[in-house]
C-alpha cells in the first residue's frame, strides 16, 4: 500500500481473585500492575491526554458513567484518574496499567499485522506474570480473562488505534469505515453465549454487540457507539488523528486479531484514496446486533430507501475496491486473501472458519461438549466454558487445549513472544521509548505515547516522538543518555 | 464504486429475494474438535457457575 498505517492494540483484562468482589476491583487491579515483576519505568505523564475531544470540533464537560457500576464506587474514597491508577511502562514501548477496575495492556506501536499481533499475544504472558506475582504476594487465587463481557451487563473494550492523516476528518472517516466496522465481526468476532440486552439468544458472534446504543460519538464508558469520536491524536493534532476503535473484541487466536486490524486498514486506505465503497446502513446499531445474532450466517443489513444488502457484499465491495484502486502490500493482500477464503468456508467448510476464527472455535467446543454430555444451550455450565475460552493461564483455558489439539492456528513460539515482552522490532517510535527505559530510566522523568521527558544535570528536556519517523533498532545500543538525545532529536530535525 | 446502482445490489444472483425473506442460508455444520481428551478434560475440571460469580467492573 502506498500509505503505511501506524497501529496499536489496548486490551482491557477481566480480573477474578477468589474471595474478592467487583466492589475490589479498582484496588486489585493496581496491586496487580504493581507486582509485575519485569524490568519496568514508573512516571506516566498524563499532560497529554484528551478523552473528552471530539473529532467532531467539540469537547463534552464529561464523559457518561454506567450508573449501574458507580455503585460499586459508593462509600470508596478513590481519589482523582491518576490517583487510583499504577501505571508502568515497559522496555518493548508498551503501556502496561489499570484503566479503573482492569489490568490493561496497551501494546506497542506497530507497522505490520504480524508484529502487532505478536506484541498482543505477548501481552497475555506480560498480564499473566502480573497475576502470578500477585497472587504470591497477596496469597489470593487468580484467574485473568482476554474478554470483554461478565454475562452480568458489564463490558470492557479492546480498542484498537490508527494514526491517519488529519485531512480526512471525521466527514470521510465516519462513512468510509463504518460499513466495515458493523460487518468485521462475522470474520473477527469472540462468541458469546446468550445475550445481556434485548431479545435472547443462544450464542453471538459479537462480544460487545449488546453494549453499542449509537452509531458515534466520543463515549467509551456508557451510551457505547460503533464508531467512536474521541480525538486524542497522542502525536501532532495538526497532522494526525487517531482513530479510537472500540467495537472489536479480544481475540485469542493471533490470526483473528491480525485481520481485524487488516480490515480496518483496508477501508482506512481506501480513505485515504477516496474510493472507500459507500454504503448507507439504516440502523447501524441494529444491524450490527442483527448480524452478532444470525445465527442463519446470512447477515442481511438494510440499507436506507427499503434497500438491503448482506454482508458479504459489504466485505466483498471494500475487497474489490481495494484491488481496483490501491497499490497492495503483503498485509493488505493478505487480508483480502484470507478474509475471502473464511466467507468461502462459511457453511461449507467448517474446519477452516473454526481454526481461524474465534467465534466458530468457540462455537465448535460448545456444541461438542454439549453432544457428548446430552445438554442443551440452557445449560449455564456453557457460559463458564465461555470464560475459560479466554483464560490467559496456558495451563487453564479452553482456547489453549484447542491449540494443543491442533484445532485452531497454533500460537506464536515462546522464541518469537518473549523477546517481545522487551524489546520492539519494529522502527517505529516505541523503539525510542522502549530503549529510554531499557537504558536511562535513572535520566527519565516521564513518558507518553509522543513525548520522553528526561533530567540532565537538574534541567529538564522532553523529546517529541513524532510518529512518522523511522527509529532504527541502534538507539538501543547507545549507552549515553546525552548522545540518545542528539541522536531522537536529529531524526525530528 | 461510485455506481449508486450497485450500492443496493448483491453481486451474486439471488433474484427476487427481499429483506424479511425467511429463505436464508442454513447454518453450517460445527466440526467436532478431534482427539478431544484434554479440552474435555478441561471443559469437565471447569466449575460450571465460574460465570455466574463473575462480576466485573464497566470498562472502556
Amino acid at each position: 500500500m502506498s500509505d503505511r498505517i501506524l497501529a496499536g492494540i489496548e486490551t482491557e483484562y477481566g480480573i477474578y481473585l477468589e474471595g474478592r468482589g467487583a466492589e475490589d476491583q479498582v484496588d486489585d487491579s493496581m496491586a496487580l500492575v504493581r507486582d509485575y515483576p519485569g524490568e519496568c519505568f514508573v512516571g506516566w505523564d498524563y499532560r497529554y491526554e484528551s478523552p473528552r475531544s471530539d473529532l467532531r470540533g467539540f469537547k463534552l464537560e464529561r464523559l457518561a458513567v454506567d450508573p449501574e457500576d458507580a455503585k460499586f464506587d459508593q462509600g470508596r474514597a478513590h481519589g482523582k484518574d491518576h490517583e487510583v491508577r499504577a501505571d508502568r511502562v515497559l522496555p518493548n514501548g508498551a503501556r502496561f496499567y489499570n484503566d479503573h477496575g482492569h489490568p490493561e495492556y496497551s501494546t506497542p506501536e506497530c507497522w505490520s499485522l504480524d508484529e502487532l499481533a505478536l506484541h498482543d499475544c505477548a501481552g497475555e504472558t506480560v498480564v499473566h506474570r502480573a497475576a502470578q506475582a500477585h497472587a504470591a504476594a497477596s496469597g489470593h487465587s487468580i484467574r485473568i480473562y482476554k474478554n470483554n463481557t461478565d454475562f452480568h451487563g458489564a463490558s470492557y473494550g479492546t480498542h484498537e488505534s490508527y494514526l491517519v492523516p488529519r485531512r480526512l476528518g471525521f466527514e470521510k472517516l465516519y462513512p468510509a469505515l463504518l460499513p466495515m466496522l458493523v460487518v468485521r465481526q462475522i470474520l473477527t468476532g469472540a462468541g458469546k453465549v446468550g445475550s445481556e440486552q434485548g431479545a435472547r439468544c443462544d450464542f453471538q458472534l459479537s462480544q460487545r454487540a449488546d453494549f453499542f446504543s449509537d452509531a458515534a460519538n466520543a463515549e467509551t464508558l456508557f451510551r457505547r457507539p460503533i464508531f467512536n469520536t474521541r480525538d486524542e491524536p497522542h502525536a501532532d493534532p495538526r497532522d494526525w488523528i487517531r482513530l479510537h476503535v472500540i467495537c472489536g473484541d479480544a481475540n485469542m487466536i493471533p490470526r483473528c486479531t491480525a485481520r481485524k486490524v487488516g480490515l480496518v486498514k483496508l477501508a482506512l486506505q481506501l480513505c485515504i484514496n477516496d474510493t472507500a465503497p459507500i454504503w448507507k446502513i439504516a440502523d447501524p446499531v441494529r444491524a450490527f446486533q442483527a448480524i452478532s445474532r444470525d445465527s442463519s450466517y446470512g447477515f442481511q443489513v438494510p440499507l436506507e430507501g427499503r434497500n438491503w444488502t448482506t454482508g458479504h457484499e459489504i466485505l466483498e465491495s471494500y475487497f474489490a475496491a481495494a484491488e481496483a484502486t490501491l497499490d497492495l502490500d503483503a498485509d493488505a493482500r493478505w487480508t483480502i486473501q484470507n478474509s475471502r477464503s473464511i466467507l468461502e468456508a462459511l457453511g461449507k467448510d467448517p474446519p477452516t472458519v473454526q481454526s481461524q476464527v474465534d467465534w466458530a472455535a468457540k462455537r465448535g467446543m460448545l456444541e461438542h461438549f454439549m453432544e457428548e454430555e446430552g445438554i442443551g444451550w440452557n445449560d449455564p455450565s456453557l457460559q463458564a466454558f465461555d470464560l475459560e475460552y479466554h483464560n490467559v493461564d496456558p495451563d487453564e483455558s479452553l482456547h489453549a487445549a484447542l491449540r494443543e489439539m491442533g484445532s485452531v492456528a497454533p500460537n506464536p513460539s515462546a522464541k518469537e513472544l518473549i523477546p517481545r515482552i522487551t524489546e520492539c522490532f519494529e522502527p517505529t517510535r516505541a523503539v525510542a521509548r522502549g530503549a529510554a527505559v531499557a537504558r536511562f530510566r535513572d535520566y527519565l522523568r516521564a513518558v507518553s505515547w509522543s513525548s520522553l521527558t528526561f533530567e540532565i544535570e537538574g534541567q529538564y528536556v522532553e523529546l517529541e516522538l513524532r510518529p512518522d519517523v523511522d527509529y532504527p533498532s541502534e538507539l538501543r545500543e547507545i549507552r549515553d543518555v546525552g548522545t540518545f538525545i542528539e541522536a531522537i532529536k536529529e531524526r525530528m530535525a | 464504486m461510485s455506481d449508486g446502482d450497485r450500492l443496493t445490489r448483491p453481486l451474486t444472483p439471488e433474484p427476487g429475494k427481499k429483506l424479511g425473506d425467511e429463505s436464508g442460508p442454513s447454518r453450517p455444520e460445527v466440526r467436532k474438535p478431534g482427539g478431544g481428551n484434554e479440552l474435555l478434560r478441561r471443559m469437565k475440571r471447569v466449575d460450571p457457575d465460574q460465570a455466574k460469580r463473575y462480576r466485573q467492573r464497566s470498562g472502556e
